[in-house]
């Protein structure tokens, strides 16, 4: 008999999302995601100074601040007409590339590991290895006190990786992250002041000027994650991936086959050219990547708690007016869709719209990057069997992470080289009274496009559009499942008590609900009516 | 202790860095090494719950360095409850709370990190689940928990509500729509359910990890709330105005500004106050604290404080990149174009700077120096 499991709070990610699941015959035969929490950010920007809605943007999310700055930096340039010098892209570069590395190293080992390791066979090992040995001791220490939080409970399941070698590594690793991550904060609080809530980005540049020093310490830092990222990340991902029970992980978690990239880290000033390439895949059809139009973009809300006027904008014209407790609504979440398709962004529709532009020579074999390193890994022979299965699960999803995660590393060693100490960092332009401006960028969650409307030198409108809306969206209005509520069908749930696999999947995504809902219209913030649940 | 594989040498080293983080002697180390190894047998239990937060001051938090993050979680605090951190979900998770707040009455700490909003029942922030239900496509669905009855069920038993970052302490970015999501700071919704209740409000957007770990290591180790301003933040570091501790007041008093980021001084790192700079009106300590193990901080990276650690950020101090407005020297109210002039003008007949900011702060949102 079928039965609904409600998973709220889902934990490890950012923010208040609860999951509700269909469960029949030991498996998931439909699901709903729930955004649980509304703020309204941009409401009070309107009539702002236009060089605020950097700051206050930031502040929609503290997991990801680092891309919203950018993304409201580039909207600004575009509404100001800066012309970005060299100096200041890279720098933008390299500080949001120090993001992707913090934020990928502390999604997989901070939210996501403790759904695949047990914890609690640290207290087998029996080697002699000293580092490995305290770890076991800090473990036994816990549970000989009877206090295993924040690491118990947990749905417990048969195919946790239970050896006690590689759990003890593991879980080593999960400490050794938590520094790993904090210097790639300190890497970016070089150019950018601190983290987070940064200050070192503004409309028409950045405040920093590079310095024989200050990139010194960068590359410092930036050697000792990239070794880290090469030696310890990408293995155990490897690791994971290679574990038996886990194998039906490769194509379980499927997110429909359709995938969005607006492209991020501009290669030129004009930000014409991307090092990680923008474009549209659907249907799985990762050979041909199409290309993306901006305002084939809408948002539905018909089952969303927002009144019906607010249905199928673009989100330049875009409208929130609350409405909770609305017939058929269960989330304060939109639904973006592309072309009116719902659509997964975020590492693994970056990495197969890269691959996809590789495979078919739309890139040419000197300029490839993501090919070469996925043979350089011995893994080229699962990719194409996937592709050719059309289908891409939730390991891929973070296999392409920790992959981005080292092409972007690397990269950066690049992008330092190219800074030219004693040159310009700013272009000092001075606010129109009209006009608009957009900014799209790629953050670790996926595409984030930012828009503005300046009047009469004041903020008219302020509209974003967040990776965790389309990847944590609910259905739109022809009924039409998001990308989660899809990748979560047919998961296998074997214990209604322990549903462990639709937490893996829910949080291969790297779901950030902060940012997912934060849009108030200003001319229609009022609240039209309550029917609460 | 021998037993966690710690050395009395290492608890003597992490004292001493205890009392540099707290701003204390180093004389009271001995004390400190002591009360900290008490602090390992019998950890005190944390619930850690987010309103309408964005995490930024979990994700500040994880920053940590003395102790760093992984020394606080495992051996010296109990985190029962953390929604970014603990391995459970759903019911498993909100549980936690449920016995904690029966088992442990009087004996946890509640952290709040973001504000709450009381509208429509607080359905505008809900995590857990009632064991009431509603109909969903054909099923009995156990409705949202708001965050406001949270509150209710968990504040009476706490030994001390922790208000962490500008929003949970004063309402922060949520609160400028608390006209439709009738958001309120945590002191607010605490003094409601429990009148007496202590509530320590822990500001910054975000707030730095040492004014969080200090304060928390404070109360464990002295037992008892630390000293508070008006606001009910801790004075030992919100004590001080950033202006008067500022690594560049040298340039203010030179009247050498910051006007185009381009701008070079070979000598001088200038001064930040024309693009727009809060300092002489913020108190923090972050001059001297500096931020992500004193790498950098706002100022290091020659972008103007935004005043983040104020109860009136961000609202009342918009716009951000303006200069203050009408600042009040010896007596005359002088705006960013005359400064110069009269900083220089001032630091030439020999007037203490000390009493021109004194004149700031009269100026100021009121601070932590009275």
């Amino acid at each position: 008999m079928a039965q609904l499991i409600s998973i709220d709070p889902v934990t490890r990610i950012e923010g208040h999302l609860r999951i509700d699941v269909e469960v029949e015959d030991g498996k998931v035969k439909d699901a709903w995601s729930s955004g649980t929490m509304f703020r309204g950010i941009e409401m009070l920007l309107k009539g702002k100074h236009p060089f605020d809605a950097q700051q206050v943007t930031e502040r929609i999310c503290g997991v990801c601040p680092l891309v919203h700055g950018t993304a409201a930096s580039y909207n600004l340039d575009d509404a100001l007409g800066v012309e970005l010098p060299d100096n200041a892209r890279l720098i933008r570069n390299l500080c949001l590339g120090a993001n992707f590395i913090q934020s990928h190293i502390l999604h997989f080992y901070h939210l996501a590991a403790l759904d695949y390791v047990d914890v609690a066979a640290v207290v087998n090992y029996s080697g002699t290895n000293p580092a490995l040995k305290a770890i076991k001791g800090k473990v036994a220490g816990l549970v000989k006190a009877g206090d295993v939080y924040p690491f118990l409970p947990r749905y417990e399941s048969d195919d946790y990786v239970s050896d006690p070698e590689i759990a003890t590594i593991l879980v080593g690793h999960y400490v050794e992250a938590l520094e790993m991550r904090k210097k790639a904060q300190e890497m970016l609080s070089i150019f950018y002041g601190r983290m987070p809530s940064f200050v070192g980005t503004v409309p028409g540049g950045v405040t920093v000027q590079p310095t024989v020093s200050n990139i010194a310490a960068f590359r410092a830092r930036l050697a000792e994650l990239r070794f880290w990222i090469d030696n310890v990340y990408v293995q155990d991902i490897l690791t994971v991936a290679g574990v038996p029970a886990y194998q039906i992980f490769f194509t379980a978690g499927d997110s429909g086959g359709n995938y969005l990239a607006y492209g991020g880290f501009d290669e030129d000033s004009k930000g014409t050219v991307k090092f990680l390439p923008r474009g549209y895949i659907t249907g799985n059809d990762v050979a041909s990547v199409k290309e993306f139009d901006e305002n084939k973009i809408t948002e539905s809300v018909k089952h969303s708690w927002y009144t019906d006027e607010c249905e199928g904008l673009h989100p330049k014209e875009g409208k929130t007016e609350p409405e909770v407790g609305k017939d058929g609504a269960y989330s304060f979440l939109k639904a973006p869709r592309y072309d009116g398709k719902a659509m997964e962004v975020g590492p693994m529709a970056r990495m197969l719209v890269l691959a996809g532009l590789e495979l078919s020579g739309k890139i040419s074999q000197d300029k490839q990057k993501l090919m070469p390193l996925v043979k350089a890994l011995g893994l080229d022979a699962k990719v194409m069997e996937l592709a050719t299965a059309g289908k891409f699960g939730i390991l891929p999803r973070h296999a392409m992470r920790a992959l981005e995660c080292k092409l972007i590393a690397d990269q950066m060693e690049v992008w330092l080289d190219e800074l030219k100490p004693g040159e310009k960092i700013y272009d000092k332009k001075d606010i129109p009274d009209d006009s608009y401006g957009r900014g799209l960028v790629e953050g670790p969650r996926g595409a984030l496009g930012h828009w503005i409307h300046i009047k009469g030198k004041k903020i008219d409108n302020y509209q974003a559009i967040v990776p965790t809306t389309w990847n944590a969206a609910p259905r739109d209005k022809e009924g039409n499942r998001g990308p989660i509520e899809t990748a979560l069908l047919g998961l296998p749930v074997p214990d209604a008590e322990n549903p462990i696999n639709v937490v893996r999947c829910v949080r291969s995504f790297d779901p950030c609900l902060a940012c997912a809902i934060h849009v108030i219209h200003p001319e229609h913030n009022g609240v039209k009516s309550f029917r609460v649940v | 202790m021998e037993g966690k594989g710690v050395t009395r040498r290492q608890f003597i080293k992490y004292a001493g860095a205890t009392a540099a983080l707290l701003g204390l002697s180093q004389s009271l180390v001995p004390e400190i090494a002591r009360a900290l190894e008490e602090l390992t047998s019998g950890k005190p239990p944390v619930l850690w719950i987010q309103g309408q937060n964005c995490t930024g001051c979990s994700v500040s938090f994880l920053n940590t360095n003395f102790p760093n993050a992984a020394e606080l979680v495992l051996d010296k605090l109990s985190v029962r409850y953390h929604p970014t951190v603990m391995a459970a979900a759903g019911d498993l998770a909100f549980g936690v709370l449920e016995e904690t707040a029966k088992e442990l009455a009087g004996k946890y700490v509640l952290v709040v990190e973001g504000p709450i909003p009381t509208a429509e029942d607080g359905e505008f922030c809900t995590f857990g689940l009632e064991k009431e239900t509603a109909s969903f496509n054909g099923y009995q669905r156990r409705k949202d928990k708001p965050m406001t009855v949270w509150m209710e069920e968990l504040v009476p038993g706490a030994a001390a509500v922790i208000a962490l970052g500008n929003c949970a302490s004063f309402g922060g970015i949520p609160a400028a729509n608390a006209s439709v999501t009738g958001t309120k700071p945590a002191q607010e919704i605490v003094k409601e359910i429990s009148k007496d209740k202590p509530v320590i409000n822990i500001g910054g957007c975000p707030s730095h990890p040492d004014w969080f770990v200090g304060t928390v290591l404070d109360y464990l180790i002295n037992k008892r709330v630390p000293e508070l301003d008006k606001h009910n933040r801790p004075k030992a570091f919100f004590g001080k105005l950033i202006h008067e501790n500022c690594e560049r007041r040298a340039s203010f008093d030179a009247g050498l500004f910051l006007e185009d980021w381009n701008d070079n001084n070979p000598d001088f790192k200038l001064c930040l106050f024309k693009m727009g700079c809060k300092g002489p009106v913020t108190y923090a300590d972050c001059p001297t604290r500096r931020w992500n193990s004193g790498v950098n901080w706002c100022v290091g990276a020659n972008a103007p404080c935004h005043g983040c650690a104020e109860p009136t950020f961000y609202k009342e101090l918009s716009p951000l990149y303006e200069p203050l407005p009408n600042v009040n020297f010896l007596g005359i109210n002088t705006t960013a174009e005359t400064l110069g002039w009269v900083a220089a003008g001032a630091t030439a007949v020999g007037i203490g700077a000390h009493y021109l900011y004194k004149q700031l702060g009269k100026k100021a949102p009121e601070g932590g120096e009275e």
